[in-house]
């Protein structure tokens, strides 16, 4: 029995922004590690180092403009009034109480009842979004250096630089460790937590994690809506190829990205 | 009546025919263009920098007063014996014609991505014999002229501004850079506090996470996956 936590559009969004992460992540270190073997490779499937600005160009644009459709998105529901306080992603006060009895728990304490939304998935979101904010105005600068250089001073570009490499080191930290460890490393998403695609998120580890979500759900009584079945093999190796693809791929450029790291000049 | 009607529609387009040769006309201004004139000052007015694209509520091409910044060499000290306010910067270097640029100057061959990356040449921005220093008057390099004598080369319509981005980018996490250019170094070192406090303390988190997770039970599954 599957319950499902993300509608098909938050899924779709989810994907490009696997999709053009992936992208970005590739093309840059590609650009980055230039000089090594490693960057080389990285950038042999994108036509090398010039084409792979090219192509980091786009892809960024339209990230860019997936953040505006998400935003927009967002906006569309919270105005409709679709989003309860409950299912709202803003950080509560209950969250950093759930944050220290996650802690205690760690310690051997009793396990918090999560909402629907835990603190790190809050987290997660919110750093998308800061990352996204800082990579995207960075970037925007150094699209077009001659025109950006129009209406500020030509210095602030090696601060932008800079910037840039930096998020986008945090962001490809977090992602590739910390995201990914959440949903694949973990014993109770082990291969891979299912939420996203494929065959929804299991009803048995959800309400062992999550019993104040499933709770309300049944007071609502909206839990039948949202209690899906085992979909068809073929989608679940499907999304364990995206999945898994990604965790090997991001795992791949942060041994690769941190082994070269001494080789490259900055 | 049709052969008129025809005839005074080709005398109407003609009129608009001759629009792209008024665009033609050359822009007056008080000064030649540097293309007229050999031996130029290099001292160029907007429109040679960029055409038509100045903006009357941003004054976008001057030169900002603290433009000797970092790199141009501290043109407070010793101005009289400053290497780069010489014509020939490397006047009475022994052996000088045996030497390479990469020999002395280590630093700046590496710490610029012109070099390291796009395969430039010191002596693409830098000049031929005698290299001048970059403040000396007539340098290519001086910063009145480099953003059209050099960075123009390949970059298309680069203005004075575009000019002052740092090609000799110093290290943003070492002291000097606090001296030359404090924005650099603040947002470098405020950032890479992020990023390690970020990671550091999630990635932490996670791993006593993932190994406390070890002593819990997993939900079975697969048992009432039939209904």
């Amino acid at each position: 029995m599957r319950i499902r936590r993300f509608t098909p559009i938050q899924k779709t969004f989810h994907l490009l922004l696997i999709i053009t992460f992936m992208t970005q992540a590739v093309t840059g270190m590609a650009r980055m590690y230039e000089s090594t073997l490693f960057g080389k490779a990285l950038g042999a499937p994108f036509g090398g180092y010039v084409n792979c600005l090219a192509i980091h160009k786009v892809v960024g644009v339209a990230m860019l403009l997936l953040f505006v459709c998400h935003i927009i998105y967002a906006v569309i529901l919270v105005l409709a009034g679709k989003v309860q306080s409950h299912d709202s992603l803003l950080p509560k006060l209950r969250d950093i109480k759930e944050f220290f009895g996650h802690l205690r728990w760690m310690m051997g304490g009793k396990l918090p009842r999560f909402e629907r939304w835990a603190y790190w998935e809050k987290f997660d979101y919110w750093a998308v979004f800061w990352g996204m904010v800082l990579l995207g105005r960075t970037g925007l600068l150094l699209f077009d250096p001659v025109q950006t250089a129009r209406y500020m001073d030509g210095s602030e570009l090696n601060i932008a630089l800079w910037m840039h490499r930096l998020e986008a080191g945090l962001a490809m930290g977090y992602i590739f460790l910390v995201h990914f460890s959440v949903i694949v490393l973990r014993k109770h998403s082990f291969p891979m937590d299912q939420a996203m695609w494929g065959k929804d998120a299991d009803y048995k580890t959800v309400k062992l994690e999550r019993p104040e979500w499933i709770e309300r759900l049944e007071n609502t009584g909206k839990l039948d809506g949202l209690i899906v079945k085992d979909s068809s093999p073929v989608l679940t190796t499907f999304s364990y190829l995206i999945g898994l693809g990604g965790v090997i791929l991001g795992v791949y450029l942060v041994i690769g990205g941190l082994m070269n790291a001494h080789l490259i000049p900055w | 009546m049709q052969r008129k009607l025809i005839l005074y529609a080709l005398l109407l387009m003609g009129i608009f025919l001759a629009a792209p040769s008024w665009a033609q006309e050359e822009v007056t201004s008080g000064s030649y263009r540097y293309k007229d004139r050999e031996s130029s000052t290099g001292e160029y007015d907007k429109y040679e920098v960029r055409p038509g694209r100045g903006t009357p509520f941003l004054q976008w091409n001057t030169i900002p007063k603290d433009v000797i910044g970092y790199s141009q060499g501290n043109v407070n000290v010793n101005r009289p014996g400053n290497i780069s306010f010489k014509a020939d910067a490397h006047a009475g270097i022994a052996n000088y014609r045996f030497k390479r640029c990469g020999d002395c100057h280590v630093e700046e061959a590496k710490n610029n991505r012109h070099v390291t990356r796009a395969d430039i040449a010191c002596r693409q921005c830098h000049g031929g014999e005698p290299i001048s220093g970059i403040n000396y008057y007539y340098s290519q390099l001086n910063p009145i002229r480099r953003h059209a004598y050099v960075c123009a080369k390949c970059h298309q319509g680069a203005s004075a501004s575009f000019a002052r981005y740092l090609v000799h980018e110093p290290n943003p996490f070492v002291k000097a850079t606090l001296t030359d250019f404090p924005k650099f170094y603040y947002s470098a070192w405020a950032m890479l506090l992020l990023v390690i406090v970020t990671l550091g303390f999630f990635l932490s988190h996670t791993g006593i996470w993932v190994i406390r997770d070890l002593f819990t039970r997993k939900p079975e599954r697969g048992v009432d996956d039939e209904d």
